[in-house]
């Protein structure tokens, strides 16, 4: 008989499962381990891996465009901005789903992820980024963490799953 | 010497006046319903692996989160929908909240300390209780929405299912102390030197199931079955109306515990004996501590349990609750003739 | 199987929508069955605490459902059109978000099928790395299943414990991607990243701890007396009616059929690994969510013999690393990530048609291709396995208890946004 059948059946087994699944409870309403990490106060450190925002390396870019077309949000356009001579990529924010095609189809590598995503802006035309000094080529940096966040590092843990350590 | 103050005082600390309205009536009732809540939340949490409620307040682990949140229904727009038969959707929060407030006049808070003394305490306190459905069903049939009226429905078959095992597992104990007053008992019990649950252990067992159904906690909170009917007989309710009857039950339930503490833990007798004595207010300060161990057990279930359905709490009353509840009125009756 | 499908059959069975206009009945709409008995109906959805992207309308006797009929498409979002718009490597990221807690198994059989087309095949090591990320996406929309089973019958620590616990799949699974959920990881002629350092200790341990957590699972949630109370006999799917209704996945499983597109199609590194199908005779609700516990444990399983057996060599197919110049090729081998070549952008896939399945999560999944030899499809159809799976509203809860719906709704593991694409 399957143990769900016992259960059903048999009122002392029953009894039995109740107080296992309360005892359980009760452990982990004692045991020390949480998942939580309270965001604003500590801040995970992504790692180099994380496809966040996207940086442009003006110096780098040939302007081949290949970006703008492999985008599949149509996120990334091709810009000329007035007193340049060649035409530059810029993101437009509201469109961009992070897929980072763009990222790994520029021949020059002039285009790179940073490990930062909690990024906002204050209205819609902020989250277009033009290649201009200071907006698509910015060095970002967590909000969070500039106003004093702690950055925490996943560790993976055989006992608590996640852990997250400050640095 | 006379103060200005002591007429004052001693008004207070009247018992008419102090066990309705101060302990363990509503300013207890009060602190217990926002603390209450708030562990339930934060015991929840710790199961769950969370914090629960932070933000507010930090320094005392968001404590101060349920004041908040009564603050916010005071301020909340209470939406009155416009197929309600207002009168009933308006007064029957207040109403719910009122029955539930009521038995506090007769629960004896110290030896010899109750509102009203009555010899019949017992029967009174369950039937006052007994009345809280029906305003319930009053307001699910009020709001007139099909949510509410499934939830009355459910409340009207839930009502049936626990109130019989409730009843007679409360007689089955009042049975063997041989009195339907709440003071007597505690009295028995320490005359007996042996706290009720031990001296009938199914009585006790039945009685904290049959609780547990009637304030609507989970595995029983099917009245509110949020999954199905969103939140029951309150769906169309906000702002403080619904503060109003969320706050009911757990007052509720807190009425219901004391009543198992004094029938069954030996009220407000300390665990070893003799310390009662030296001071009376201990008695009132003992019995607050066990129920509220227990009320706190009560809520933590919510960690643990998924929600039982309708039919099968029902059963669970009818089948297992109800002749687990005649067992033990013969085994009270088996004591008595025995003589033990 | 359609939403028009079931509106139709409803008034066969004489159940039609009604609502009653007489004076003063102003507020109690309902139905009225063939013999002119009132129905109390109810309508589940779009707004409610637990009826995600979809309406059912329950039509109730009592508390028994005389009749639920999901009403779907609250998410339609036009994918099999859309994907006739862009070229093939940019549908891959829409596609993905069918169904965003499982994207590598739902966008693998698609890239299949592209492959197929184009005549590539990827390197064995990228079958590897696809085969990992989709059982770890295997995992945790088992657990996100659990996660809302769970808060169905409002066990919040069940809700809370998986969705918890799914943070440590999705973390494995950003490591290898470095996307939490839509990896678009999966992309003709391979993968985009190698596997990276010490990725292999990392889900040991994740599987450690998995396996532990699951004995607390079975504690607090699968054997707790009211679960087992809840879900035991409830929505019963005879074997019969499992197959004739076309049902896929853990369900068609739980119901006693051994079927499962791994195994029927021999694709990835499936047929080189060792792993059961778990397969259950009672198909009952529990019995669902009995297959899905004894899949993650299957699914780690996969995962420790997919690390120790990852064979050597390149991710990525020849023919396309051939078309990029020698310092990127060079740059690939350092990073371990790939760069696209600028010819994929327009992949171009000689006329003809294609077909793949693969098995997700919820089920099997399938696509059509239809290309003319353009740099679009022309067209494809994709079936999902949420959208074979909705039919079970229907089946499942005729006869059953009002409060059956949601432990029904729970255990077949419906994902509207997947289902009405
Ligand atoms: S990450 Fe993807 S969506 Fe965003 S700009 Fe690059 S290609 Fe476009
Ligand atoms: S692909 Fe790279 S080089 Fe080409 S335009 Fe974009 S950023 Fe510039």
């Amino acid at each position: 008989m399957s143990i769900a059948d016992r259960i059903r059946r048999n009122p002392l087994y029953s009894l039995k499962m109740h107080a296992a699944a309360i005892a359980t409870g009760l452990r982990y309403l004692f045991a020390k381990p949480r998942m939580t990490v309270r965001y604003p106060e500590y801040v995970i450190d992504l790692g180099r891996n994380y496809r966040g925002m996207i940086r442009l390396h003006k110096d780098k870019c040939i302007s081949c465009s290949l970006c703008a077309q492999v985008c599949p949000a149509s996120a990334m356009k091709m810009y000329k901005l007035p007193g340049e001579k060649k035409m530059y990529p810029g993101i437009n924010y509201q469109r961009c789903i992070f897929c980072g095609f763009c990222v790994d189809i520029c021949p020059v590598n002039a285009l790179e992820h940073t490990p930062v995503h909690d990024i906002a802006e204050e209205d819609m035309e902020g989250m277009i980024y033009l290649p201009l000094p200071g907006r698509f080529d910015r060095e970002w940096k967590s909000p969070a963490e500039e106003e004093g966040g702690r950055k925490v590092k996943v560790e993976f843990d055989e006992e608590e799953g996640l852990k997250h350590e400050p640095e | 010497m006379l103060g200005p103050l002591d007429p004052l005082i001693n008004f207070i600390l009247e018992p008419y006046f102090f066990s309705p309205f101060i302990y363990p009536g509503l300013t207890i009732g009060l602190v217990v319903l926002l603390t209450l809540i708030w562990a339930e939340r934060k015991m929840a949490a710790k199961v769950q692996l969370r914090y629960g409620p932070l933000y507010v307040s930090k320094q005392i682990g968001g404590a101060l989160q349920m004041i908040a949140d009564a603050l916010r229904f005071f301020f909340q727009e209470p939406i009155i929908p416009r197929q309600v038969d207002k009168i009933v959707f308006l007064a029957t929060p207040a109403l719910a909240l009122t029955v539930t407030v009521l038995p506090f006049i007769f629960i004896p808070a110290a030896p010899s300390y109750v509102g009203v003394a009555v010899s019949y305490s017992l029967p009174l306190v369950l039937a006052l209780g007994a009345l809280i459905p029906v305003v319930i069903i009053l307001m699910a049939w009020g709001a007139n929405n099909k949510f509410t009226l499934v939830g009355g429905i459910r409340e009207a078959f839930m009502t049936v299912g626990y109130e019989v095992a409730l009843f007679i597992s409360a007689f089955a104990a009042a049975l063997y102390y041989k009195t339907l007053d709440l003071s007597v008992m505690v009295e028995k019990q320490a005359s007996l030197g042996l706290p009720g649950i031990i001296i009938n252990p199914i009585a006790g067992f039945v009685f904290f199931v049959a609780m547990l159904m009637a304030s609507s906690k989970l595995p029983f909170d099917i009245v509110e079955g949020e999954q199905e009917i969103v939140a029951g007989p309150f769906t169309e309710y906000s702002g403080i109306l619904y503060g109003l009857v969320m706050g009911a039950s757990y007052l509720y339930l807190y009425v219901l515990m004391l009543v198992f503490v004094e029938m069954f833990l030996s009220g407000w007798l300390p665990v070893i004996h003799g310390l009662g004595s030296i001071y009376p207010a201990l008695g009132g300060v003992m019995l607050f501590v066990k129920t509220y161990i227990l009320l706190l057990f009560a809520v933590f279930l919510r960690g643990v349990y998924g929600r039982y359905r309708l039919d099968q709490a029902l059963s669970l009353g009818w089948r297992r609750l109800v002749p687990l509840s005649l067992i033990a009125a013969l085994w009270s009756f088996g004591l008595l003739i025995a003589g033990v | 199987m359609t939403s028009q499908g079931s509106r139709s059959s409803e008034t066969d069975m004489g159940y039609g929508p009604g609502t009653i206009k007489e004076p003063g009945f102003r507020y109690r709409p309902m139905g009225r069955d063939a013999e002119g008995m009132e129905l109390y109906e109810i309508f589940i959805g779009p707004q409610h605490p637990a009826s995600g992207h979809m309406r059912i309308v329950v039509r109730l006797d009592g508390d028994i459902i005389v009749n639920a009929d999901p009403d779907i498409g609250y998410v339609h979002r036009t994918m099999e059109k859309l994907s006739e718009t862009r070229e093939y490597l940019k549908s891959i990221p829409l596609f993905e978000r069918a169904t965003i807690i499982d994207s590598a198994n739902i966008t693998w059989p698609y890239v299949r099928a592209v492959e197929q087309m184009l005549g590539v095949e990827a390197p064995l090591r990228a079958k590897y790395l696809r085969t990992l990320l989709a059982e770890i996406n295997r995992i945790s929309s088992h657990l996100y299943g659990f996660g809302l089973t769970g808060i169905f019958i409002n066990h919040s620590t069940m809700y809370m414990w998986s969705f918890g616990d799914r943070e440590i799949w999705v973390q494995l699974a950003e490591e290898l991607t470095g996307a939490r959920l839509t990896h678009t990881y999966i992309i003709p002629g391979g993968v985009r990243r190698d596997l990276p350092q010490g990725f292999k200790e990392k889900a040991l341990k994740a599987i450690r701890y998995m396996e532990r957590r699951l004995e607390d699972y079975m504690k607090i949630f699968v054997y707790n007396p009211v679960t087992v109370a809840r879900f035991r006999e409830v929505g019963v799917l005879t074997k019969n009616d499992a197959s004739r209704l076309g049902i896929v996945g853990p369900n068609l499983r739980a119901s006693g059929v051994h079927y499962d597109a791994r195994i029927a199609e021999k694709y990835g590194a499936y047929p080189e690994l060792d792993f059961e199908i778990p397969v259950m005779e009672e198909g009952d609700s529990l019995a669902r969510l009995l297959v899905r516990i004894e899949e993650i444990k299957q699914s780690m399983r996969i995962i420790k013999q997919v690390l120790d057996k990852m064979p050597q060599g390149p991710f990525f197919a020849d023919k396309y690393m051939r078309l990029i110049p020698p310092a990127l090729r060079k740059h690939v081998a350092e990073t371990g990530r790939i760069k696209l070549p600028g010819a994929f952008i327009r992949l171009k896939p000689p006329a003809g048609e294609a077909v793949a399945r693969g098995e997700m999560g919820h089920g099997e999944v399938f696509y059509h291709i239809v290309s003319t030899g353009d740099t679009k499809p022309y067209r494809v159809r994709i079936i999902t396995p949420a959208f074979r799976n909705v039919v079970l509203f229907r089946h499942l809860t005729r006869g059953a208890r009002f409060m059956d719906l949601p432990v029904i709704y729970g255990s077949i593991d419906y994902f509207p946004p997947e289902g009405d694409r």
